[in-house]
């Protein structure tokens, strides 16, 4: 859950107040607080001043500060206000963009999963309200908009916390009803449905699983005016890499490996919440990637419902498999862009660590409407190359395609996206390899430990940015 | 390397020939005088091989009559072909002719720098390493010597001397990194370097003692574990106007790496002969710049050491002093590079004060994970000098692909004890290795090449064969004959 937000105008009676301050600019106020606690605005830096008037935060933003930076403050402020109930934060004569920012890093920074407490621990936090206090009135009318992208973001982040157990694939269907709610046409494929589109990618990946795959399309119509963007997410509730079974250590986190689903499902509610007048359309191909008799084997060939046919090296590398299954189910709607989010491989986090997601594409536009999209939000992708030598890695000597290299110590993220690529055609495509920034391992200022719900936000701007008004792709 | 030599176009009277056939377009003459002088064997033999000249595509005639011991025809492909084929047509004609001592190419329809750059091909690919192969059997010989281009375009010739001096450059890197470890110690690889004087480059040694005075600490401790000592050479080359800054070109030269005491498995570890792939280009490099007496002032560091297990190896834990000041804290010996680069970066920048420094080296096995073997990664502080050096790269086809920097990566290195450590992890280890590099540059504008994925070839290539690459040495040729020489 993240806290609620009110609006007011009033800036008295709240015990936790925030204000952010940039370099040079202390309010006079504090002045000297602030000089003696060596506060001066500089970004990553908070004077906690405990006075009559109650406690109040200051945020420093730097000199020159930018969304991303007024983002930080008010997660910052958050931060040290998790075990307070409520905090108010002083967005008086900000721009709007920095006022939205501010609160939007504070609600962000509060979110928390409680759901499987008996009882919250003692040092749990409590932060159940953000008061905005603001001079503008209309910040609360439009923050409608923000808020549909919060729940987005809220929804994905819940998705990738819950455990496997109870979030299978038909946990995750049963999920969705959030987003029927809010107007966007969900569509199931199980089965014979399955069988019938010829989606064997999915159906062997599930094959081993008490739990069957299917295949969410979720649909927002918007004006009905403009082709239609798609998204494509890998659902895979939990890996264990099938008979090519991982390790012990670490294994528990392979609940969070359905992140890009969640993720396309996320920004499919903030579409839908704020109304938006992109038709839009996400696949998730949702699937438990189990150890069992009638599991898919190394050395298995599977035929694409295009006809090509793909020789299975490592059962682990499973989740390009569902993708190609959605993303060639996916050319149907003749989408004008395509997106796939998916915590694909190991590889793109020796390439880029946890800082930023790793891109992949066939055409430069998209591609750098992504990044623009991405670095907006303050969800950072970097480009990597598909080369000719990662397209040789990907040939087999019985099938059309392998879908991994056997070899180690590979560019197995770039083998992916070159695999991926054989089944988007011309049109327009993205890869967002996101394994490593689906959850942060540690606490801070900025973020909350876990599930991060990356790329809703980058979806959302994108869509904003690309897909709505005249100009639109 | 290959003797090349520039001809009038005329049918040779014996020998080998070579053909480059344009796919879809009408045979050139001397294709059209060989078919003749064969009674036509030519042409039908491509037709039976259904040859039509596809890139790529070679077909070899073995003795087809008038005198000719072989033809062999190379694919071009359809479209006007780019330098990048022409160069790759030159590779394929050469590994198609290595049993002929000597051969002609056809270069009738091409222009003087198109020949010019087959013949680049080729004498690239017909680099040989056999100096430890004491019983060849004649049959498994390679014997191509000599390429004479057959071209009217009078420049042809004349701009050939340049680019032979290229080739041995390279050449020069591909030596070196093909040596074995118990050959080429720091003490031999700067033996070597000393004799590059011949071409006009300055050359100076710095021993362990004089090091140790002006305070390299991060070199000398991965130096500190072998029998074998230590060198930093500074190599410089004067071709541009006097008291002009000099580009600067540094080198990771570990001539043998085991990991030290953080050892590495055994499997693989023979590559470890090629850690010093960095310095072996930065040392061709400087060699094919004064060869071409290129109109510029470079210099060009290499830092020569043995990383070795032994009870004076310095050991996971141990804190040294770098010439900077600098704390490290040295993690794993194992990330070694970049303790050898930190001190010749800062010595680089201290004592040239450089219009930029590009440094190469084989520095992270992650960076093989990211990107794989067809580019290298570039790091940098400075979009102007990485957007030259991308341009380079798809100019020579020593392919960069750029990777991101940045404060969250640079925090990674946090040391409890020093200023900083030297690992940071499996995510994103090339990336935080540059980070590291980058505390070692005093914010003179600076790139990093990682060329761990680049600098061998496990395979034959069309310009290179299976072994040392040698990259690095025309991307950066190029880069330097592209922006920064006079005239």
């Amino acid at each position: 859950m993240i806290p609620r937000i009110d609006f007011t105008g009033a800036a008295d009676g709240f015990s936790v107040r925030a204000v952010a301050v940039r370099a040079g600019q202390v309010p006079a106020e504090c002045a000297a607080v602030s000089a003696a606690a060596g506060f001066s605005g500089e970004a990553d830096t908070v004077c906690d001043v405990l006075g009559g008037a109650g406690r109040i935060l200051l945020v420093g933003t730097g000199a020159d500060p930018g969304v991303a930076d007024y983002e930080a403050a008010g997660a910052a402020a958050a931060s040290r206000a998790l075990r307070s109930t409520e905090l108010a934060i002083d967005v008086r004569g900000l721009r709007e963009d920095a006022a939205v920012g501010c609160l939007t890093g504070a609600l962000l920074r509060a979110w928390r999963y409680e759901n499987l407490f008996s009882a919250p621990p003692e040092d749990a936090p409590r932060l159940a309200r953000v008061v905005g206090i603001t001079d503008d009135h209309g910040l609360e009318l439009r923050w409608a908009e923000h808020a549909a992208v919060l729940e987005g973001v809220t929804f994905a982040r819940d998705l990738v916390t819950e455990p496997s157990n109870t979030l299978t694939p038909e946990g995750f269907v049963a999920r969705l009803h959030q987003l029927a709610a809010a107007g966007v046409e969900p569509k199931l494929l199980r089965g014979a449905a399955l069988r019938e589109a010829g989606l064997t990618g999915l159906l062997a990946v599930g094959g081993g699983s008490a739990h069957p795959p299917a295949l969410a399309v979720l649909r927002w119509r918007g004006d009905g005016a403009a082709p239609t963007v798609a998204f494509v997410g890998k659902g895979i509730t939990f890996d264990t890499g099938g008979i090519c079974i991982k390790p012990a250590e670490d294994m528990w986190e392979m609940r969070a490996d359905m992140a890009g689903a969640a993720a396309c499902a996320g920004a499919m509610l903030a579409l839908a919440r704020r109304r938006s007048p992109a038709p839009a359309i996400a696949v998730l191909a949702l699937a438990e990637n189990a150890t069992g008799a009638a599991s898919y084997r190394p050395g298995d060939v599977l035929r694409h419902a295009g006809g090509t046919t793909i020789e299975v090296v490592d059962t682990d590398a499973e989740g390009r498999l569902v993708l190609a299954d959605a993303l060639g189910w996916v050319l149907r709607e003749k989408p004008a862009a395509v997106i796939d989010l998916a915590t694909l491989t190991g590889s793109v986090v020796t390439a880029l660590g946890h800082e930023m997601a790793g891109l992949f594409s066939n055409d430069d536009v998209l591609a750098e409407a992504v990044m623009t999209a991405g670095k907006a939000v303050g969800e950072p992708v970097w480009q990597l190359p598909i080369d000719a030598s990662h397209r040789d890695a990907i040939s087999s000597e019985i099938a059309d395609l392998r879908h991994c290299s056997p070899l180690r110590g590979q560019p197995d993220a770039c083998h992916a996206a070159a695999f991926l690529r054989e089944f988007v055609g011309a049109v327009p495509w993205v890869h967002l390899d996101i394994a490593g920034v689906e959850s942060r391992a540690e606490a801070s200022d900025r973020y909350a430990k876990g599930a991060t719900g990356w790329g809703v936000r980058l979806l959302d701007r994108l869509v904003r940015d690309r897909f709505e008004g005249p100009g639109r792709a | 390397m290959l003797d090349v030599s520039f001809a009038a176009p005329a049918l040779p009277a014996s020998g080998a020939l070579a053909l480059l056939v344009r796919e879809g377009a009408e045979p050139g003459g001397l294709w059209k005088a060989a078919d003749e002088a064969t009674g036509g064997a030519v042409g039908r033999a491509f037709a039976a091989a259904e040859f039509t000249g596809k890139e790529g595509q070679t077909c070899t005639l073995l003795a087809p009559g008038a005198g000719l011991s072989r033809v062999v025809a190379v694919g071009l492909g359809k479209d006007a072909p780019t330098e990048r084929r022409l160069e790759d047509a030159g590779g394929a004609l050469a590994a198609a002719l290595s049993r002929e001592p000597s051969a002609a190419v056809a270069a009738d329809g091409l222009t003087g720098a198109q020949a010019m750059q087959v013949a680049l091909g080729a004498a690239l690919r017909a680099y040989r390493f056999d100096i430890y192969r004491t019983r060849i059997k004649p049959d498994e010989q390679a014997k191509f010597a000599a390429l004479t281009v057959l071209t009217d375009a009078a420049d042809a010739a004349a701009t050939w001397p340049a680019q032979a001096a290229l080739v041995r450059g390279v050449f020069v890197a591909r030596d070196l990194a093909s040596e074995p470890a118990n050959v080429l110690t720091p003490v031999e690889m700067a033996n070597r370097i000393e004799k590059l004087r011949e071409l006009g480059l300055g050359v100076e040694v710095m021993k362990p003692a004089r090091m140790a005075e002006l305070g390299f600490g991060a070199l000398l401790g991965v130096a500190q574990g072998s029998a074998n000592e230590a060198r930093m050479v500074i190599i410089s080359w004067n071709g541009g106007e006097a008291g002009e800054k000099p580009v600067a070109f540094i080198g990771k030269g570990v001539t043998f790496d085991t990991g030290g005491i953080s050892i590495k498995p055994a499997a693989g570890m023979e590559d470890m002969k090629w850690d010093m792939a960095g310095a072996a280009a930065v040392t061709g490099l400087m060699a094919a710049l004064a060869g071409r007496r290129a109109a510029v002032n470079a210099v060009g560091l290499v830092g020569l050491v043995e990383n070795m297990p032994s009870g004076t190896a310095q050991r996971p834990g141990d804190v040294v002093h770098s010439y900077s000041g600098q704390t490290v804290e040295v993690l794993n010996t194992d990330a070694e590079g970049r303790l050898v680069l930190a001190d010749v970066l800062w010595y680089c920048q201290q004592k040239f004060d450089p219009k930029f420094m590009v440094d190469l080296a084989t520095l992270t096995g992650a960076i093989i994970v990211a990107l794989g073997h067809e580019h290298a990664g570039v790091f940098s502080n400075d979009d102007d000098l990485t957007g030259k050096l991308l341009a380079a790269g798809l100019a020579t086809g020593e392919k960069l692909w750029r990777l991101p920097m940045g404060r969250e990566y640079d925090k990674l290195l946090k040391s409890d004890i020093a200023d900083m450590k030297n690992i940071a992890g499996r995510p994103g280890g090339s990336i935080t290795a540059a980070q590291f590099l980058a505390r070692f540059v005093n914010e003179k504008t600076w790139a990093h090449l990682d060329i761990a994925g680049t600098a061998w070839a496990t395979k034959d290539q069309p310009v290179w064969p299976k072994g040392a690459t040698g990259f690095g040495v025309r991307l950066l040729n190029r880069l330097v004959a592209d922006h920064f020489e006079a005239g």
